[in-house]
């Protein structure tokens, strides 16, 4: 087995390839960004739901977290891709599909975030907005949310770098990230090695950056009491 | 819109072949991971800066991108360096130990790096040396603040082993889409599958928030 060594290296089918491949990123960063936004409002909606003082939302609620959290993803994605126009009788293309399971993932994850964070509020700080006399909309506006958002941004941060990766297995249904560009480039070129190499290496060059952004937040947003 | 279930018990008997091959991948991959992981992080308190590097390089690598990128390459692109093909099963499992082996090295280094430097300066003022004090003293200690963690590592490599059906891997999630294009009833079938996988999963997620309530909680 020598590593490497008999194998040419044929480095000019990346340079052809290499725009495509570029495109692919343009369309992870894409299908990042919005499923991101729908589910970080969506996401506050279903955590306020999950703390609702009627047990028949909170319950809903808490079904919807778990089997969206204990499901894998690539289920989830071939479902709505597959199944879900079976039962809604529309045919979604593959772009919106994508976008739709992230988010339905996403609001899930997030949502499980929120509540942390809103939990994580101590008691005495409610009690003393209930004692000046605010009814729970205000204490959630005034006291709850605005301290619970700091706490809430690094792991925000955490899911942003792994839906990131998520968005790689949009390419099983033909999404046109990342993933799909080095699929087709790799069989059109008959050069998995160097087409996924390189990839590989985007994807690297992409998260570094943005892991090493999180572990500021997480440094930044540390819960001091 | 008629709702075939029965057809999906039925074949319930060609999931669970899935499930057979799901939960092989998933034990064996976690037992390589759970050592790749432990030499890792103490490789990160090597003496030797190539060796830090060296392994913080290769749980950074492993940490930042996809699994499914990780799995092509390694079926597709490896066996062109090797001259040698690997099965399906076996490049599976290799990318899963080393994706979940560089995720539980950051564990480790987490749960080592929590106990009280104190404790090691105790072990080697008694005499101990280094790797004595790893093994008697930090790790016994560190283990328990990790089996939490690690928990939840185990379910979402559950959630990763269907990626593993790109490669033919006869696992739950393969086994579930052959079974949509013979029977032609996709929602039925990714309905069950999905359930499946639920009840696999669901059970240790409630053995990690027992674990994560008994022994993390302040």
């Amino acid at each position: 087995m020598i590593l490497g060594l008999a194998y040419q290296w044929h480095f000019e089918v990346v340079a052809r390839y290499f725009p495509s491949l570029l495109r692919g990123v343009v369309g992870t960063v894409e299908v990042s960004a919005l499923s991101m936004g729908a589910a970080l409002v969506l996401g506050l909606v279903l955590a306020l739901v999950r703390l609702s003082k009627v047990r028949f939302l909170s319950g809903a609620a808490y079904v919807y977290i778990e089997f969206f959290r204990n499901t894998p993803f690539l289920v989830q994605i071939i479902w709505v891709f597959n199944a879900l126009p079976i039962v809604t009788g529309l045919a979604l293309t593959a772009f919106v599909s994508g976008i739709v399971a992230l988010t339905l993932n996403l609001t899930a994850f997030l949502a499980e975030i929120y509540r942390a964070g809103i939990t994580s509020i101590g008691p005495g700080q409610r009690e003393a907005g209930l004692a000046l006399g605010m009814n729970r909309a205000q204490l959630y506006r005034r006291i709850v949310l605005p301290q619970a958002i700091t706490r809430i941004i690094p792991p925000l941060g955490s899911i942003w770098v792994s839906l990131f990766k998520d968005t790689s297995l949009l390419s099983v249904i033909g999404v046109a990230e990342l993933m799909q560009a080095g699929r087709v480039a790799a069989v059109e070129s008959f050069r998995p090695l160097e087409i996924f190499s390189v990839v590989a290496l985007l994807y690297y060059l992409l998260a570094y950056p943005q892991s090493a952004f999180v572990n500021h937040l997480y440094h930044k947003f540390r819960v001091r009491e | 819109m008629q709702l075939h279930f029965a057809t999906a018990w039925r074949d319930v008997a060609f999931l669970l072949i899935g499930i057979k091959f799901t939960v092989m991948l998933t034990v064996l991959s976690m037992a390589a991971g759970l050592i790749i992981g432990l030499l890792a992080a103490l490789a990160r308190m090597s003496s030797w800066w190539s060796v830090r590097w060296a392994s913080a390089f290769y749980v950074d690598f492993f940490r930042s991108t996809p699994v499914l990128i990780q799995v092509m390459w390694v079926f597709f692109a490896l066996p062109i360096l090797l001259h040698h093909s690997l099965t399906p099963f076996a490049a599976g499992t290799a990318v899963l130990s080393l994706h979940v082996g560089a995720n539980l090295a950051e564990i480790y280094r987490a749960g080592i790096l929590s106990i009280p430097s104190g404790q090691r300066y105790a072990g080697l003022a008694i005499g101990m040396k280094g790797r004595q004090v790893m093994a008697r003293i930090i790790l016994p200690q560190a283990v328990i603040r990790m089996l939490p963690p690690m928990t939840n590592t185990f379910i979402s490599l559950l959630k990763d082993s269907s990626i593993i059906s790109v490669i033919s891997v006869a696992e739950l999630m393969r086994q579930a889409l052959s079974l949509v294009e013979y029977t032609m009833r996709p929602l039925e079938v990714l309905t069950v599958t999905a359930f499946l996988y639920f009840c696999l999963a669901y059970p240790l997620s409630l053995a990690s928030s027992y674990l994560h309530r008994r022994y993390l909680s302040v």
